[in-house]
């Protein structure tokens, strides 16, 4: 009798068996227990009795109205709040640090941060928008950005969201831009002619200031119609140069920072949709058209050698 | 690509969070406003979650969180009990005897579970009501799994000195 469990160390076992909750061993000291003991049958049966009510109420489910309607407006609720969120990244890069953040619709906005950091990112100051940090959602941009300065990549194929841009002009001037292939330089003037709004040279530039997508949306490669970069990202003209750089797009400075015309062929509409040298005629003190690094560039956009200068035979050095 | 995983979790999901909430709550509607900040919570934070998560358990802990915040924000303990004893007071219901004894018990045994601490409520709930695995329960509580335990056997303690002289034992009728 003197080994036989007290009540109280039978207890937690009691309630354990007696409420599903108990090994094979519990239930036998437990069995061992209540078989002398009325006052610890009773609490068993009790806690029993508690479970049994328990397991009924579990069974008990909400109208099943209430929980379909609970969840229509949770998926209403849901729409609105995807629409609204932006999940971002911070990446490093030769030209500093950069954020890359993406809605459900694609990329909305790459910003140069400078020193600034995260909490400087003008992602904080946009109306209605919520900003996450987003471990794997961005990854394949920062990593295909990387790739670009490094010269391994020529195409930024990502799905973009131009909700950001303030006006449709706006979204009109990004997406002439975005079509601008790499190694190929524009002018802002021609992309206000291609909008069929040839006087608009200012407003495609201040749309261009505002660009949410640099890079990406590659408002580098327009300039001046004379060759002169003009701006990029605020003052930061070196950020344009290095672009164009890594594009093989050589850039001087004689004064303001220039596109180096002599080292890149030239396009000006005409009928038979021929590149020149530039060296043929005039064609590098006249207005800028388009400007291509290499040959290929300019045959990839369906244009054919001139047939006075013959860029095919005397191609320039690379 | 991600919004369709999502929404995959709310169809699974949804219905079991309502219910635990609609179980902690005290109305419908609340359960409706906090189950929706669950998984609105949830998407936000769906992109850090680890591939291998158990999305069960991490609802759970949302669920309990949004509901902790709540009590501890809206005070509502003082209206808690004034339904209670609301509730208590509208049991007088027509209906054969034992049909009314049975369901005045489980709502006896509901109030009785209202009114335990918020931590051995949750706990409770969770194991008892949704058969959540200790390991899960304390994840949500930030406790270990022993005391989560300890929570769910003191709650059971608490219930059976309550509903003494409410339920009665089963077994008393086959002796």
């Amino acid at each position: 009798m003197s080994t036989r469990t007290t009540c109280a160390e039978i207890e937690p076992d009691l309630i354990a068996a007696a409420t599903g909750e108990a090994g094979a061993a519990e239930a036998e000291r437990v069995d061992a227990h209540v078989a002398g003991c009325p006052a610890c049958r009773d609490d068993f049966a009790r806690y029993h009795a508690i479970d049994a009510t328990v397991g009924a109420l579990r069974a008990m489910a909400p109208a099943a109205g209430d929980v379909e309607a609970a969840r229509q407006r949770l998926i209403e609720r849901l729409a609105d709040l995807r629409s609204r969120v932006l999940g971002y990244r911070v990446f490093d890069s030769p030209l500093g640090p950069i954020l890359i953040a993406r809605s459900e619709h694609g990329v909305a906005l790459v910003e140069y941060l400078g020193k600034r950091g995260v909490s400087g990112s003008r992602l904080f100051r946009l109306a209605g928008v919520e900003a996450h940090e987003d471990a794997t959602g961005v990854d394949r941009f920062g990593r295909e950005l990387m790739e670009y300065f490094e010269g391994r990549r020529t195409h930024l194929d990502w799905p973009l969201d131009l909700h950001a841009a303030r006006s449709d002009f706006e979204r009109a001037v990004l997406q002439a831009t975005a079509a601008v292939p790499y190694g190929t330089v524009a002018s802002y003037r021609g992309i206000a002619g291609e909008l069929g709004k040839p006087s608009a040279v200012r407003a495609v530039a201040q749309a261009l200031r505002h660009n949410p997508l640099p890079i990406v949306v590659p408002c580098h490669r327009i300039i001046g119609s004379s060759g002169d970069l003009v701006g990029y990202a605020g003052h930061r003209l070196g950020l344009k140069e290095h672009l164009l750089g890594v594009e093989g797009v050589a850039t001087r400075h004689a004064g303001t920072p220039k596109v180096e015309r002599r080292t890149l062929y030239h396009y000006e509409p005409n009928p038979s949709r021929e590149y020149c040298l530039p060296t043929c005629g005039d064609i590098a003190r006249r207005p800028i058209g388009r400007l291509f690094a290499t040959r290929e560039q300019a045959e990839a956009a369906g244009l054919v050698p001139c047939t006075s200068c013959h860029p095919e035979l005397h191609p320039l050095p690379s | 690509m991600v919004e369709t995983v999502f929404e995959s979790v709310v169809s699974t999901h949804h219905g079991e969070i309502f219910r635990y909430l609609r179980r902690l709550a005290w109305r419908a509607t609340e359960a409706d406003d906090l189950s929706q900040e669950t998984f609105l919570r949830a998407y936000r934070a769906w992109p850090r979650l680890t591939p291998d998560a158990n999305v069960r358990a991490w609802l759970f802990t949302i669920a309990t969180n949004v509901y902790k915040n709540h009590v501890r924000s809206e005070k509502r303990r003082q209206a808690a009990h004034a339904t209670v004893r609301a509730t208590r007071t509208a049991l007088d219901l027509d209906g054969p005897e034992e049909e009314a004894m049975a369901g005045e018990i489980r709502t006896l045994t509901q109030a009785a579970i209202r009114r335990l601490p918020l931590k051995q409520r949750l706990a409770f709930t969770m194991r008892k009501l949704h058969e959540l695995d200790y390991d899960a329960i304390g994840a949500s509580l930030e406790c270990s799994p022993e005391s989560a335990r300890a929570h769910v056997f003191q709650a059971l303690r608490k219930l059976r000195t309550t509903l003494n002289g409410h339920v009665q034992p089963l077994a008393e009728s086959a002796r």
